[in-house]
């Protein structure tokens, strides 16, 4: 355990060396700041001036979801060239060839670029929380709970990513898990819509058609970003399918780590 | 300390290792001899546990290759050491003194001894990225020998190195032969393995065509290179 903790903490050092790290840094600090200018203009709808609390609880919301979407494009940059860097520049070698087993090196590179990413996130979104707090003087109650609740969705991009990584080249195995995303996207984000009040309202026969089990049993990455949605609205969750999806994404996560272990086991270095 | 039994290893069709079996005592300087593509590196990585034998098992101190504590105590320098071009040399060596279970002074105390020992004193905050073939190999030494290993395995050391790194890596050699560490050393500098190793085998085509050690291998005046051409010519034939 001590040597997972080890790599972990190297992991964490070594991503922050790379010049993409603060491509990304860069590009989100700067987004920040574009976003700022949302919360100070009055903003007016039909004649009648807007709260200033609602348009930053709207404004804010949004920001989240565009934060979340763009930390799985951060996570499958940093986690592509995982194997294949370590590979290159002899840092497999460095960590195989003392007593560290190749589950504490896989378990230890995919928890440290977790933890850099998660807390990456989490940074971006407390500066939201706080900037809606200094602007307004209100709080978004489960905003920062939220965001970590998404850090669940990274944790499976990177073993996705990972996993693939070891047998398609670096840039394809990360194009692959965005598809994999995109349709989750496509799939529950149209169930979401079919559930939504509003067609509820106006198409009251489409809710009683039951999804395919495909679309069921399919990692419910965008489901689980519709829950933490749910948190921030305080509204109600339609769930495809008997299990929550955090539990489908919690057995998608085990499953990818189980299968990307035993292929890097099996893997010559 | 080392026993390779039956060990065969296959890549596809092709037999790198073909059902070797061999053991290295404690304290033995071993030489593993043989012209490219011979299974010397295939050994090694196997030791290593990098790649698995296709049949048969290797022990190291009574555990399997395979179960990473058997290299608890190994030190290894790689053909062409890579390090990680974002590390300095001294990064290096203290990530390597980490995962050796060093921290704090114990650290800095043992890497100032190696770094006395491979000649880079002075040169260890440089990246790697700016360090020439031969200081990468001599840091990658330095690495070996953190920790003072029981069992050292050198890839081809001294490629990359000058004359005079070829001395240092031999004086090296040397004194820990005395210090009585178990060494195996794949070269193709066969004067330098007769002058520090006291057994050697000679490898070719996956097979080990004889292992000895170098007295009873030499005979009457023989050079290592007389001998190592007579075994590979008459394979030939």
């Amino acid at each position: 355990m001590n040597n997972v903790i080890k790599i972990t903490a190297y992991t964490m050092r070594d991503q922050l060396r790379h010049k993409s790290f603060y491509v990304l840094l860069g590009l989100s600090i700067l987004f920040i700041l574009m976003i700022r200018g949302c919360y100070d203009g009055g903003y007016t709808v039909n004649g009648e001036m807007v709260n200033n609390a609602t348009v930053a609880w709207h404004v804010s919301k949004i920001v989240f979801h565009l934060i979340a979407a763009g930390m799985f494009l951060m996570v499958s940059m940093l986690s592509m060239k995982i194997f294949s860097r370590d590979h290159e520049d002899g840092s497999v070698v460095l960590f195989l060839s003392r007593s560290v087993s190749r589950w504490q090196y896989v378990l230890g590179r995919v928890t440290g670029t977790w933890v850099l990413c998660l807390v990456f996130m989490f940074i971006l979104h407390l500066t939201i929380f706080l900037t809606v707090w200094a602007k307004t003087g209100a709080f978004i109650s489960g905003y920062l709970s939220a965001s970590l609740i998404c850090s669940i969705n990274l944790l499976f991009v990177i073993a996705c990513v990972c996993f693939l990584s070891l047998y398609l080249p670096d840039f394809i195995s990360a194009l692959f898990t965005m598809g994999i995303l995109f349709v989750g996207f496509i799939s529950d984000g149209g169930y979401q819509i079919l559930n939504s009040d509003i067609v509820r309202s106006a198409v009251s026969s489409t809710i009683n058609a039951d999804p395919a089990l495909w679309r069921v049993l399919y990692p419910k990455v965008f489901m689980v970003q519709s829950y933490a949605d749910t948190i921030l609205g305080k509204s109600e969750f339609h769930n495809m399918g008997p299990l929550h999806p955090l539990l489908n994404l919690f057995f998608y996560i085990l499953l990818i780590m189980t299968l990307l272990l035993v292929c890097f086991n099996k893997k010559e270095i | 300390m080392i026993i390779l039994d039956s060990v065969t290893k296959k890549f596809g069709s092709f037999t790198a290792v073909d059902n070797i079996s061999y053991s290295i005592k404690k304290g033995e300087s071993f030489a593993l001899l043989g012209p490219n593509g011979a299974g010397k590196t295939t050994i090694v990585r196997m030791l290593l546990d990098f790649i698995k034998p296709s049949s048969g098992s290797i022990t190291i101190d009574e555990m399997s290759s395979s179960n990473p504590e058997s290299r608890k105590h190994i030190g290894y320098v790689a053909e062409q050491h890579m390090i990680p071009p974002y590390l300095s040399g001294l990064e290096y060596l203290l990530r390597n003194a980490s995962l050796i279970g060093l921290t704090g002074q114990d650290a800095k105390n043992e890497i100032d001894r190696v770094l006395e020992m491979v000649s880079m004193k002075g040169e260890e905050r440089k990246k790697s990225s700016a360090y020439s073939k031969g200081m990468k190999q001599r840091i990658g030494l330095g690495a070996a020998l953190l920790g003072q290993p029981k069992l050292l395995i050198l890839d081809e050391p001294v490629t990359g190195l000058d004359p005079i790194g070829i001395r240092d890596v031999r004086k090296t050699l040397e004194i820990l032969r005395d210090k009585g560490l178990t060494v195996i050393l794949n070269s193709h500098l066969l004067s330098e393995v007769e002058k520090t190793c006291d057994t050697a085998a000679i490898m070719y085509k996956g097979k080990i065509l004889v292992k000895d050690t170098i007295n009873a291998i030499l005979k009457d005046h023989e050079t290592l290179e007389d001998v190592f051409f007579r075994y590979i010519e008459h394979e030939n034939e």
